[in-house]
């Protein structure tokens, strides 16, 4: 009955998670879960997942109980392989697609209309997995009690801070919990959506608070008992925190994950094993409980070459971390049939592979001049054989480029990531002829006559490709009589020159493919480590103006656009002002790039089904996870 | 021995310490290359909880004052569990594996070596010499790839790490013995092949040196069967260098076949020594390091005591 009393209470509020029909059968829960429910053992399905589950979409159809998934961990270093799987159950998610973000633990939420204030609904009757409910108490303790404490963390993790004033949630009622923050924080829910944002659904008050010194005056005894310095170590290695190993450490510890620890992840570990939740709260279309499998397994390996190995023949269900790299993919492809698995797609989530910043705040007013003027640039780009490095570098994998969201993504702009990719060396060198930078013995000189040449830094041992890729543009601007060097150098001496603005011209990945807000370092002079184009201006972004020097029009506008759009939750008009944001890029052609950036693939068995051909691959979006693996199935 | 062994730990300590950065750095760098990142907030935490912002000398002294005072190694960074759990974990396998090994190889290198020099110049010693130089000749890690791939694409047989899944983490029984066993051969395989190679060659030249001096040819004349000749006076001093490689025998027992034990996946002591290594996991690394170091001057020890028990002319001396 009170069960009916909260789906009342929550009436309309449900449009994503319809509450489905309860009906007692075997089929609408595992097996093992219904043996124990008939002796006794075990709540009933209905009070597990309480009155409104998650009604999670399959990818295929509706899978069958039952199996054990294999997947591989590196010894040292991996728990983070874990919580891709199992560990993002934060308030809210993303998409299968990164482009919008969806309920989770949170059924519904409002946003006050100056994006100070979230008001989150949790789902009436949720149980964290040793069966005591989930409420708004969890979630205050979780970040008043914890988070907001400086013996457990030093200074408040920074998802929960803007404008250096750490958010406040306080509790409206059982299932309602509200989030206030002293200045706009637009972006909130799509942070809370990543990784980093789980905070407010880590930790459940019912354990935790005997470990914490608020309400357990004695946790002093437990301290001493334990052998660890400070009641926060003893806290931790029960509780963990977001990307530690101990996270996995404790098999105690409740969760809100569709599969608990029950060999846990630790120094000594050579595998890691998960059993099934019995409270977890999602059930798929049928109203049947998920997750469909009933334990993960993750096996240890110290050495990856052996996780290849282990790939090809046959023992792992579902892997991309550590085997993803593009040499790794021809002897993944020949096996394929022999391992019996297929090779998934994962969709690089930057947009460039390769972006070319040219310094157009070069110190030398010569350079100034030469990478300032914009035909030079677009006569640079069009003398790329992008064709020839996309085959040669990247085996094909990849088109020609510039910037902006991928294709496919909404937001995707033709033009910003199209123009001037056209291989016409005999237009570029026109074109820098009629820029005033003519020949003199086969290279440019200066209009003043002086040797034109410049160095592009690159950092070998973080992207050797880059390197592969600026040697093959070298030599097709050595064809329009364009004199550069492939500078080679470590990464702090990368960082120093570009901090120092020293550098010519420097390479780097390009973001902003899938997550367009969260680093539109390309798109305007807007990251001082970042927007290596113009380092000064974004040094006067980030200072409102102190610092730095003044960047032009174009620049100033898209800053005010760019916070226009950080600065609403509206996604119609957050969507309106970054296409305006875009085409003033466009327009400007400050970057060049050379191929949309390539994606990373994985591998997943033959027999599990359920798993999308792409999915994105990222750390705000923490692939495999955000396609929901509790709707895996073994086939 | 206890002076040098305090020196050594602030050697070791220094030698943790010398690469740049520390173990805050080197953990966001390793979450950065699955494009991972750590909140900044975080990484100070981290940094503070450790004690990584303090001076070197007062590190030294957290970690060295708990060993001394309370024999406490601390806790591991990486693992937030104690040290001395972590390492004791690894040792009972470590050291079934590594005596395993040991006897494996001298069982098979000192009969082949004594034989060999007797038997000089022959087909069986150029056979045996040949084998032993192939062995010596080829990576161990190198045979463990090539012997892991032949296995798994031509047998579909399961290689790496000491047992099955199912008896990964069963209590101990007969089955789960005869699981070790039927792993465990691979691996001493791997690590044998090049001690073994090596020992041989060893053996041989010391038996060369013994065979031709006059004591042998007096026993010989005094009418001894060549087999009682043979083990009762030249095999016994050519054993004498065996007995002082004891010394190096102990330390290797923690540290030796690191990169074997990685290939296979074997949970032995090695992996996670390099690990600790790799990621400047302080502690641990440091108590690994520490152990090596009172391991060999233990190992020094004994095998000086055995050697004067062995040899005659040294307690003379």
């Amino acid at each position: 009955m009170t069960n009916l009393g909260r789906r009342a209470f929550v009436a309309g509020a449900a449009a994503m998670s319809a509450a489905p029909a309860m009906a007692q059968g075997a089929a609408k829960e595992a097996p093992g879960l219904a043996a124990l429910v008939a002796e006794g053992k075990l709540a009933k399905l209905a009070d597990r997942v309480g009155a409104s589950p998650l009604v999670v979409v399959p990818v295929e159809k509706a899978g069958a109980y039952g199996g054990q998934l294999r997947r591989g961990l590196r010894g040292s270093a991996d728990h983070n392989g874990i919580l891709r799987m199992v560990g993002n159950q934060g308030l809210v998610r993303w998409n299968a697609t990164f482009t919008e973000v969806l309920p989770n633990v949170a059924e519904k939420w409002e946003v006050n209309e100056a994006s100070t204030e979230f008001t989150f609904h949790l789902r009436p009757g949720m149980k964290w997995s040793d069966g005591h409910p989930f409420t708004a108490d969890d979630v205050v303790f979780a970040i008043e009690d914890c988070c907001k404490n400086s013996e457990l963390y030093r200074s408040v993790p920074s998802p929960l801070v803007i404008a250096n004033k750490p958010g406040v949630a306080s509790k409206i009622n059982d299932t309602t919990v509200k989030f206030t923050f002293e200045a706009p924080y637009a972006l909130f829910l799509e942070i809370m959506a990543t990784p980093l944002g789980q905070h407010p659904t880590l930790f459940a008050k019912h354990y935790g608070a005997q470990f914490h010194p608020k309400y357990n005056n004695k946790v002093a005894d437990l301290v001493k008992a334990a052998n660890v310095s400070d009641w926060g170590a003893l806290f931790r290695s029960k509780l963990g925190d977001i990307e530690i190993p101990l996270r996995w450490g404790n098999p105690e510890k409740p969760v809100l994950d569709p599969w608990v620890v029950q060999e846990p992840y630790s120094g000594g570990a050579t595998r890691v094993l998960m059993r099934r939740n019995p409270y977890f709260w999602q059930v798929d279309t049928e109203g049947r409980q998920l997750p469909y499998i009933d334990a993960l397994n993750f096996s240890i390996s110290q050495d990856v070459e052996s996780l290849m190995l282990d790939v090809i023949s046959g023992k792992l269900d579902i892997q991309d971390r550590h085997i993803d790299t593009l040499q790794n993919k021809p002897t993944l492809s020949q096996n394929a049939a022999k391992g019996g698995y297929r090779l998934v797609e994962l969709v690089n989530s930057g947009a460039q592979q390769c972006q070319m910043y040219f310094n157009m705040m070069h110190k030398n007013p010569a350079m100034r001049a030469f990478f300032g003027n914009k035909s030079v640039r677009q006569a640079l780009s069009m003398a790329i054989d992008r064709s020839e490095i996309i085959e040669l570098v990247y085996l094909g994998q990849s088109e020609p480029y510039q910037t902006g969201p991928r294709p496919g993504h909404p937001w995707y702009h033709e033009t910003l990531a199209r123009q001037f990719t056209k291989y016409d060396k005999t237009a570029a060198g026109a074109m820098l002829d009629a820029a005033g930078y003519p020949r003199k013995n086969g290279q440019r000189v200066h209009p003043d006559g002086s040797k034109l040449f410049f160095a592009i830094d690159v950092i070998p041992t973080l992207y050797p490709d880059l390197v592969d890729t600026l040697e093959l543009v070298k030599r097709h601007w050595a064809e329009i009589g364009i004199d550069c060097k492939v500078n080679t150098i470590e990464r702090s001496l990368y960082y120093t020159r570009g901090d120092n603005n020293e550098h010519d011209c420097a390479v780097w990945p390009g973001p902003g493919g899938l997550d367009p807000m969260l680093d539109p370092r390309d798109f305007f002079a807007q990251h001082p480590q970042g927007s290596r184009y113009a380092i000064p201006w974004t040094q006067w972004y980030v200072s409102n103006g102190k610092e730095g020097e003044e960047p032009p029009e174009s620049q100033k506008q898209r800053m005010k656009l760019f916070d226009a759009a950080r600065g609403t939750a509206d996604m119609a008009k957050r969507a309106a002002a970054m296409k305006a944001l875009f085409d003033i890029t466009a327009e400007a052609f400050e970057t060049v790039g050379i191929c949309l950036a390539v994606n990373a693939f994985g591998i997943a068995s033959n027999k599990l089904r359920n798993v999308p051909v792409k999915m994105p691959s990222s750390w705000s979006w923490p692939n495999p996870g955000p396609s929901l693996p509790q709707q895996y199935y073994l086939g | 021995m206890i002076p040098s062994l305090g020196v050594i730990s602030i050697l070791a300590f220094i030698l943790i310490r010398l690469p740049p950065g520390d173990f805050v750095t080197n953990y966001i760098a390793t979450l950065a290359a699955s494009n991972e990142i750590v909140d900044q907030n975080t990484a100070a935490e981290l940094r503070a909880r450790f004690g990584l912002d303090q001076p070197m000398i007062v590190q030294y002294w957290r970690w060295i004052s708990g060993i001394v005072l309370r024999g406490d190694f601390g806790f591991s960074f990486e693992w937030q569990q104690p040290v001395g759990d972590l390492i004791w974990e690894r040792m009972g396998l470590t050291l079934v594996l590594t005596f395993t090994t040991l006897l494996m190889t001298w069982a098979i290198a000192l009969p082949v070596g004594v034989y060999s020099a007797v038997k000089k110049y022959s087909l069986g010693d150029y056979v045996a010499t040949f084998f032993s130089f192939l062995g010596l000749a080829v990576p161990s890690f190198l045979l463990a790839l090539v012997l892991m791939y032949v296995a798994a694409m031509y047998f579909s047989q399961d290689v790496g790490g000491l047992f099955s899944q199912e008896y990964l983490t069963a209590p101990w029984s007969f089955w789960k013995f005869v699981d070790l066993m039927s792993h465990i051969w691979i691996a001493v395989i791997i690590l044998a092949v090049s001690g073994t190679a090596s020992l041989i060659r060893i053996m041989r030249a010391n038996m060369l040196d013994e065979l031709s001096k006059p004591y042998v040819t007096t026993a010989r004349a005094k009418g001894l069967s060549e087999m009682t000749l043979l083990f009762r006076y030249p095999v016994r001093l050519a054993l004498n260098p065996f007995i002082s490689t004891i010394a190096w025998l102990l330390p290797n027992l923690v540290s030796g076949s690191v990169i074997v034990a990685i290939v296979l996946n074997l949970p032995t002591a090695g992996p996670l020594l390099l690990q600790s290594l790799m990621s400047q996991d302080m502690y641990l690394a440091g108590a690994f390091v520490l152990l090596i170091c009172a391991l060999t001057l233990v190992g020094t020890l004994i095998s000086d005591v055995l050697l004067a028990l062995v040899d005659p002319r040294i307690r003379l001396e």
